[in-house]
C-alpha cells in the first residue's frame, strides 16, 4: 500500500440473497483527500459505507484503517446520512456532544468544544435551541458538527445534502469545503448528483448496479478553491460528460 | 466563503411562545376548560329548573355540591381510600406495563407468546374478575389495586411496545457507528424516543384508573368505600348525594389525569419549547469559560 493511504479495502464484497450488493472491491483512499462516490440507486454505495463503518460484516476481504484491520468493527469513522438524525429531545449543543455521551462522559471541555465549533460555523446563537427550531440547512450543519467533534480522521458522508433545496445545497457545499480545509479530514462523500461529486472532490469513483461495483476512478483536475465559476470550466464539463456517459450505460 | 450568522437566522419555528403574555397563557390553558365546566353546570341547572325535574330524579348542581360539603367528614376518608387504590393501582399497572413493553420489544419470541394473553386479559369483563380476586386476596385494598393495574397496564404496554419498535433504526445504527454499548443506546436513544407513546399510554391508563378503583370497590368492598356510599345514597333516594359522589369521583379522575399531563409537560420540554430551560450544568459551564464569545 502507499504510505499515505488512510483507508484500504481488499476484495471487500457483500451478497444479500441472490443480489450482489457489492462485488469484491479493492480500493485505497489517500489521507486528507476528498473522494466522491457517484452512482444510481442500488449500485452498492451505501453497502460500501456500511461495511467501512462496521455496520455490515463483508462476506470476504478486509477493511484496513491506518494499516490496521477494522473489518466489522465500529467506532472508527465519522458517519452522516441524508437524514440529519438529530435527536429532538436534546439541544443543539447536546446533539453535537452526542457521540461522547453515548460512549463515555461529556466533560465541560467537550461542551466547550461543541460551543466553539458551533460559533465558528455560525450556529452560536442556537446552542440551547431544540432541533425543531432549526431549518433543514442548519440541522445538517449541526449533524455535521456532531460528526466533526468525534475527531475521527475519516468521515463517511452519505448524500448529506440530498434533501436540501438547490440554493441551500450550494451554500452547504462551499461551507463543507471550508470546514474540510480547516480540519484536514479525509472525506468519502456519496451522492447522486454528478455536479456535486465534481465540485467537491479530488477524485470521483463511479459505481454501477447489478452487480454493485466501482466502474471508474477519475482524478479530478480542477483547481482549488472552487467557486461558482468552477461549475462552467471546460475541465468540469469534460469530466461531467465522461461520468454521465458511464452512468447512462456507457463503457469506460 | 464567509461563514456568518446573518444568512442562517431563518428558523421556521421562532420562539414566539415565550413572548406570549403569561395572562393569555393562563386564560387559554386554564380559563377555557374552567369555562366549559361552568357552562355544563349552567346547562344542567337550566334543564332541571326549566323542566321542573323533581329533586329525587335529578338534583340541581348546587344541591349535589352541598350533599358533598355537608357530609365531608364522612366522605373524606372514603375519597382518600379511592385515591389510594387509584394511585397504587396506576403505579403498579404503569410499572408492569412498561416492563412488559420493554421485554416484549427486546425479545420477539416473548412478544408472539405473550401478546395474545394480554389481549385475552382485556377481553375478560372486569366485574367477572372481581369475585375470584376477592377469593384469592380477600376484602383488602389489594384486589382493587389489582383491578386498577389490570386496566392500566394494557395501554401502557401496547404504546411502549409500539414506540420501541418504531425507533429510527438509522439513529440506532449511528450510535453503533460511534461505538456505543447497547445499554447506552437504549437509555439515551430508545427510551427518550418512546416518551411520547409512553405518555399516551399513561394518559389513557389515568382516565380509566378511577373507573377501575370504583368497580373494585363495588365488587370487592367490605363496607366503607366511596362506591358503596353512593349505592346506599341511591337506595335511600338521596339523589343529590349520588350526583355529588359522582362529581367527586370525576374530580379524582381528572386530577390524576392532569397530574400525568403535568408530568409529561415536565419530562418532555422539547415538545413545546424551542429553547431549553436553563440547567445548573449549563449555568456552571457558562460562568466557567465562555469569555471566548
Amino acid at each position: 500500500m502507499s504510505a499515505s493511504a488512510i483507508l484500504e479495502l481488499r476484495d471487500v464484497g457483500k451478497v444479500f440473497g441472490d443480489t450482489v450488493a457489492l462485488e469484491p472491491t479493492t480500493l485505497s483512499i489517500e489521507e486528507g483527500s476528498f473522494v466522491a462516490i457517484v452512482g444510481p440507486s442500488g449500485c452498492g454505495k451505501s453497502t460500501l459505507f456500511n461495511v467501512i463503518a462496521g455496520l455490515l460484516e463483508p462476506d470476504g476481504g478486509e477493511v484496513r484503517l491506518h494499516d490496521r484491520p477494522v473489518t466489522g468493527a465500529t467506532g472508527h469513522v465519522g458517519y452522516m446520512l441524508q437524514k440529519d438524525l438529530l435527536v429532538p429531545w436534546r439541544t443543539v449543543e447536546d446533539n453535537i456532544t452526542m457521540a461522547k455521551r453515548l460512549t463515555g462522559r461529556v466533560s465541560s471541555a467537550h461542551r466547550a468544544e461543541a460551543r466553539r465549533v458551533a460559533r465558528q460555523y455560525g450556529l452560536g446563537d442556537f446552542l440551547r435551541h431544540y432541533p425543531s427550531a432549526l431549518s433543514g440547512g442548519m440541522r445538517q450543519r449541526v449533524a455535521f458538527m456532531r460528526t466533526l467533534v468525534t475527531h475521527q480522521p475519516l468521515l463517511l458522508l452519505d448524500e448529506p445534502f440530498g434533501a436540501l433545496d438547490a440554493q441551500t445545497r450550494l451554500e452547504m457545499q462551499q461551507w463543507l469545503l471550508q470546514v474540510w480545509k480547516d480540519t484536514e479530514r479525509t472525506v468519502l462523500f456519496i451522492t447522486h448528483d454528478v455536479d456535486e461529486s465534481i465540485f467537491l472532490s479530488d477524485r470521483v469513483l463511479v459505481m454501477s448496479p447489478r452487480p454493485g461495483r466501482v466502474v471508474a476512478d477519475f482524478v479530478n483536475p480542477l483547481a482549488r478553491p472552487r467557486t461558482v465559476d468552477t461549475l462552467t470550466e471546460p475541465d468540469f464539463v469534460v469530466l461531467k460528460a465522461r461520468i454521465m456517459h458511464l452512468l447512462h450505460g456507457g463503457t469506460p | 466563503m464567509s461563514v456568518s450568522d446573518t444568512n442562517l437566522a431563518s428558523a421556521p419555528r421562532r420562539a414566539n411562545r415565550s413572548s406570549e403574555s403569561v395572562a393569555r397563557k393562563v386564560a387559554r390553558n386554564v380559563g377555557v376548560p374552567v369555562l366549559s365546566i361552568v357552562l355544563l353546570l349552567v346547562v344542567w341547572q337550566a334543564i332541571v329548573v326549566g323542566f321542573h325535574v323533581a329533586p329525587y330524579i335529578a338534583p340541581r348542581p348546587y344541591q349535589a355540591v352541598l350533599a358533598v360539603t355537608q357530609n365531608w367528614s364522612t366522605l373524606w376518608p372514603l375519597v382518600l381510600g379511592t385515591i389510594r387504590e387509584t394511585v397504587y393501582g396506576f403505579v403498579a399497572g404503569a410499572a408492569l406495563g412498561i416492563s412488559l413493553g420493554v421485554i416484549m420489544a427486546k425479545v420477539p419470541v416473548l412478544q408472539r407468546l405473550v401478546y395474545p394473553v394480554l389481549v385475552l386479559s382485556q377481553a375478560v369483563p372486569i366485574i367477572a374478575l372481581a369475585a375470584p380476586l376477592v377469593l384469592i386476596l380477600g376484602f383488602s385494598v389489594t384486589p382493587k389495586v389489582v383491578i386498577v393495574a389490570w386496566i392500566v397496564f394494557f395501554p401502557v404496554t401496547v404504546n411502549v411496545l409500539d414506540g420501541l419498535s418504531h425507533v429510527d433504526q438509522d439513529l440506532v445504527n449511528l450510535a453503533r457507528v460511534y461505538g456505543a454499548p447497547r445499554w447506552r443506546t437504549f437509555v439515551q436513544i430508545e427510551v427518550p424516543a418512546t416518551a411520547t407513546p409512553l405518555f399516551s399510554g399513561l394518559k389513557i391508563g389515568a382516565t380509566y384508573a378511577v373507573t377501575g378503583a370504583i368497580i373494585g370497590e363495588l365488587a370487592a368492598s367490605d363496607g366503607s368505600s366511596l362506591a358503596l356510599y353512593q349505592e346506599h345514597a341511591n337506595t335511600n333516594l338521596n339523589t343529590a348525594a349520588v350526583y355529588g359522589t359522582t362529581m367527586l369521583m370525576t374530580v379524582i379522575g381528572i386530577s390524576w389525569f392532569l397530574l400525568v399531563v403535568g408530568a409529561e409537560v415536565f419530562a418532555t420540554p422539547w415538545q413545546r419549547r424551542t429553547v431549553a430551560r436553563r440547567s445548573w450544568r449549563r449555568v456552571a459551564d457558562q460562568s466557567e469559560g465562555d469569555s471566548a464569545r
